[in-house]
């Protein structure tokens, strides 16, 4: 008690002065010589007399400061008073080191905040531990939910606390800012309170909405901002698919709904499917759509859960079927497993980031390595008038922790802005807050590198023998055997981890490489590719055969086009079309992956997809008119195994059926719908008045395909106002567009390995100019004595070449070890490409022979007169 | 030299702690000063050393000091004991006597 008092006073002390004590001292002296002269001593005598009762005043005075303060701050306060005073007197090396540490320390602090908030992400509903993905499953295939049979299993089922379902669909929105596609969640009117969330403006849905079919909608936090731009949005409407609704509520930020994949903008209650649909599934047991998902009762364990819901479902009359059973699936092992894949990117980033961090303190410590060395004389003073080692260990120490603070207060401001914009570049739905997880790693790892550079450095400069430090009476002395065989050390350390990350980065970026400049089977040159947003609806289909014919000839006169062509689900589409494709000769089977596109003519012309046989879906193809479909060389292959497919039948099930069979007339060169797609199963079939409508139109131009987006989407615009146009771009575009995560790996990789290999190039350039300082009275003598001057410059470089071939080897063997990990990210290339590490290690060599051959050709060109008279 | 011994080590406080038990308030040179009278000439005290006693004191919150005049009109700082202080002097007290008595049965029993 009586201790935690003094300390509070002696903190309060460090703020104080000694004014109260002179004050005092003062009133003391005066007192006892106003006394002395009461006595009848003159005043000068009873001053001096007066002193000399008094005592000696300033170790008293040193005595009374040591007792009202903390020694230790005093202490510390000199420290940073020297380190600030040596920081000043170099201020290019502090500013290097500042930045480093910056760069180095805000990289690793940047990427953790983002893997902390995807690692740590959880449901944002209360007591999620209780809720289950409900699935029917056969053979180990999930199936979704029916509209009826979901209603019969949540009527009846006895076991769970509250059961909802919910569908993802990608809608129009006619909004304030044009047209975009937004993701919405259709969902039972109960959804909201199973939960357990209630909207931060307005309302939720209730079970009324449901079967209301009342277009009212409730929009995520991030939507109201986006649109109505934080402005009030209850009460007002929402074009969706052409049909209006209400906004009656806005939810929290935090919420993102009961899954993390698809994060919805709106949400709308199930009533309004027919609404948004070209037909009605609410009241079709045969058409399976729902996510269903399921809270547990407390008492209820899910295996009790899913055997009482299997035994329900087998007896449903006409809905069940006894060769399904339920399965329930904790949805927080749903997200955990996204969050684990969501998080592997940035576990290898931040393997890079700690890379260079490493190499980053590396080069700091061989930079204060060279100064201790400077320092010699200084410190060997120190220690012989009474210093303790550990007093100049600290007072070393101050200055690296000094350079830390700078450099981490930078770190903090770039994790900042770094992870914010980490998470924009991937469109990833993820609140980034600071949390005291984040703060202690960061906090950590400065620590960490401030004693990886600091200490290291500090240590070996104090260890030496005392004499010969003293004795040399040079302000360069050799820094001792320690120091040399350190910063040797570090080199290699630098060197090796610098190949690491420039062997990564080769691979990351040759992947982008091949993926952009593979071949895909059409020729992307001067195509331009506009999205057409499907609006479903009931009048879908009538209003899209009615524009078709018409848009179809205006594209084709428009100046500048070659050939202009429409297709759904085709190339680069937002939607895709799959399903069964089986001939006489051979079933469809699951794993075919068959994607069917339907197009008009002049579509290969346009795309130049080369045809291998027949003809292509041309003006012959009219409705009405015979079934026909070209095929992609692979389906003809597989399925007509090396036969002509010309003139033969497909039929689009699983067995072949000869009544619902089409012709085909042509065979297509195989193409690839996406970066990583394989080259896979393709039926073309012309458009019908029955089928899927326009979903993209494509042109071919004679020049420039940009200068046509204006004309093009003028004359789709002109034919129909009322016609959703979405994206318009060229089909290169549209490809990189599908490797944005792709191309920050590489980008990110390679500003990486790019930093690396600067900080080493440093390093190995201060090692030199290091070596040159300190041998420069041996370089003259050995230069008067007749040495060539390029003999000279070999023998510093001598010094360096072991060490990088020691280096690279290392290297080598920790690249083919690592680059193991990132193997899943890459395309085209292999993890142990001896190639590209050669390629990196040779880079490195040179880059390292550059660094070293300038101080070198200095020391060469010294004038030996000079070089002997400096010391 | 002469009969004046130094202030033996750790009984400096319990003087000025016992001093203002009688005399509260007073400023560090009165304090001085009736520690010298008390001693009457046999005891050689720095007077400045009873600065850092007092702070000490007043660290311990033993002792607490406010501004006010001396008899002269000069601006001085008063010093005076807590209820704290008279614990912890009645306590010192008392081991001190422990202390003298067991030392001088000490001493008598060695001669």
């Amino acid at each position: 008690m009586t201790a935690l008092r003094v300390l509070i006073s002696r903190l309060g002390g460090l703020f104080a002065t000694s004014a109260r004590l002179d004050e005092e001292i003062a009133a003391h002296l005066d007192m006892l010589a106003g006394e002395l002269e009461r006595r009848g001593l003159s005043p000068a005598a009873a001053r001096a007399q007066a002193r000399r009762d008094f005592g000696a005043i300033t170790p008293m005075r040193e005595v009374h400061r040591d007792q009202r303060r903390l020694p230790f701050f005093d202490t510390l306060a000199q420290d940073l008073r020297y380190a600030l005073r040596q920081l000043r007197r170099s201020p290019g090396f502090a500013a290097a080191a500042i930045l480093t540490l910056a760069l180095g320390i805000g990289a690793n602090a940047a990427i953790y905040q983002v893997l902390d908030a995807v690692v740590f992400r959880a449901l944002p509903v209360p007591h999620p531990e209780q809720l289950v993905l409900m699935q029917l499953v056969r053979n180990g295939k999930p199936l979704t939910f029916s509209y009826p049979l979901y209603r019969e299993m949540a009527a009846r089922q006895r076991v769970l606390a509250g059961t909802f379902a919910a569908s993802t669909e990608s809608v129009v929105l006619r909004g304030r800012r044009g047209i975009e596609t937004v993701h919405t969640s259709l969902v039972t009117g109960n959804y909201f309170q199973v939960l357990g969330v209630s909207a931060r403006r307005g309302r939720c849905f209730t079970g009324a909405d449901d079967r209301a079919a009342a277009p009212v909608a409730v929009i995520s936090h991030a939507f109201w901002q986006r649109e109505f731009a934080g402005a009030t949005a209850l009460g007002a409407n929402l074009q969706l698919n052409r049909a209006m609704v209400t906004v009656i509520g806005i939810m929290p930020p935090a919420f993102f709904g009961e899954s993390a994949g698809d994060v919805p903008d709106i949400w709308l209650p199930i009533g309004m499917q027919p609404l948004l649909s070209p037909s009605d599934w609410l009241d079709a047991p045969a058409f399976s759509w729902l996510k269903v998902t399921a809270r547990l009762k407390p008492d209820v364990s899910p295996t009790q859960a899913a055997t009482a819901l299997t035994a329900l479902y087998r007896q449903l009359p006409g809905l069940g079927s006894p060769d399904y059973q339920v399965q329930l699936q904790p949805a927080n092992q749903i997200l955990a497993e996204l969050n684990a894949q969501t998080a592997h990117p940035l576990y290898i980033l931040i393997g890079i980031t700690a890379a260079v961090l490493l190499i980053a303190c590396c080069n700091l410590a061989n930079l204060l390595l060279g100064r201790a060395a400077a320092r010699t004389h200084e410190i060997g003073v120190r220690l012989a008038i009474g210093a303790g080692r550990a007093r100049i260990v600290r007072h070393l120490l101050t200055e690296s922790f000094l350079l830390s603070t700078l450099g981490t207060l930078a770190a903090g401001a770039l994790a900042w802005w770094g992870s914010r914009a980490l998470i924009q570049a991937q469109a990833w739905h993820l609140a980034v807050n600071p949390t005291w997880r984040a703060l202690g790693f960061t906090a950590g790892i400065a620590i960490l590198a401030t004693l990886l550079f600091g200490l290291v450095p500090a240590l070996s400069a104090t260890h030496f023998d005392l004499l010969p430090a003293l004795a040399a009476n040079r302000r360069t002395h050799s820094g001792g055997r320690s120091g040399q065989w350190l910063g040797k050390l570090l080199i290699v350390v630098q060197i090796s981890t610098s190949l690491l990350l420039l062997s990564g980065a080769a691979l990351l970026g040759l992947t982008l490489w091949n993926l952009r400049h593979q071949d895909f089977g059409f020729s992307r040159g001067n195509v331009l590719m506009v999205d057409l947003p499907v609006e479903f609806g009931p009048n879908m289909a009538s209003r899209s055969n009615a524009v078709r014919p018409v848009l179809y000839d205006r594209l084709q006169t428009l100046p500048g086009v070659r050939s202009a062509a429409f297709s759904a689900c085709g190339l680069m589409s937002a939607w895709q079309n799959t399903g069964p494709i089986s001939s006489a000769e051979r079933p469809a089977r699951k794993t075919d992956y068959t994607r069917f596109t339907v197009v008009t003519p002049h579509y290969f012309e346009t795309l130049g997809i080369p045809l291998i046989a027949g003809r292509a879906i041309d003006e012959r193809d009219r409705d009405g008119a015979p079934q026909v479909a070209v095929l992609s060389e692979t389906a003809a292959h597989t399925l007509f195994g090396g036969t002509n497919p010309i003139g033969r039948m497909v039929s689009g099930s699983y067995t072949f059926e000869a009544g619902k069979a089409f012709e085909v007339v042509g065979v297509a060169h195989d193409v690839r719908f996406s970066p990583r797609d394989p080259y896979a199963f393709q039926i073309y079939r012309p458009f019908s008045k029955s089928g899927f409508p326009i979903t993209e139109v494509v042109v071919r131009t004679a020049g420039d395909p940009a200068s046509l987006v204006g004309p093009v989407r003028a004359a789709i615009q002109d034919l129909d106002p009322s016609l959703a146009v979405g994206d318009v771009s060229t089909l290169q575009q549209k490809i990189d567009s599908g490797l944005v995560h792709e191309r920050m790996m590489a980008l990110l990789s390679g500003c990486f390995g790019l930093l690396a290999l600067i900080l080493t190039s440093v390093g190995v350039y201060g090692v030199i100019a290091y070596a040159v300082a300190r041998r420069t009275r041996e370089i003259g003598i050995r230069l008067a004595l007749g040495a060539a001057r390029g003999q000279v410059a070999a023998m510093l470089l001598r010094e360096l070449g072991p060490l990088v071939l020691a280096s690279l080897v290392l290297g080598a063997g920790a690249t083919l070890a690592a680059t193991r990990v990132i193997r899943t990210q890459l395309y085209g290339v292999a993890a142990g490409d001896l190639t590209t590490l050669g390629a990196a290690a040779c880079a490195i060599a040179l880059v390292a022979a550059l660094a070293a051959w300038l101080p070198a050709r200095r020391a060469s060109r010294l004038d030996p007169m000079d070089a002997l008279r400096q010391q | 030299m002469d009969n004046r011994s130094e202030v033996p080590y750790g009984t400096l406080d319990l003087m000025v702690l016992k001093t203002l038990d009688t005399l509260s308030p007073l400023h560090g040179y009165g304090i001085a000063r009736r520690i010298e009278q008390v001693a009457q000439g046999s005891l050689e005290l720095n007077q400045g050393t009873i600065y850092p006693a007092l702070l000490r004191l007043e660290q311990r919150a033993w002792i607490a000091s406010k501004w006010g005049v001396s008899d002269n009109n000069r601006r001085a700082r008063f010093y005076s004991i807590t209820a704290a202080g008279r614990r912890q002097l009645a306590a010192e007290a008392k081991n001190w006597s422990r202390t003298v008595a067991m030392v001088n049965r000490l001493l008598e029993g060695e001669s």
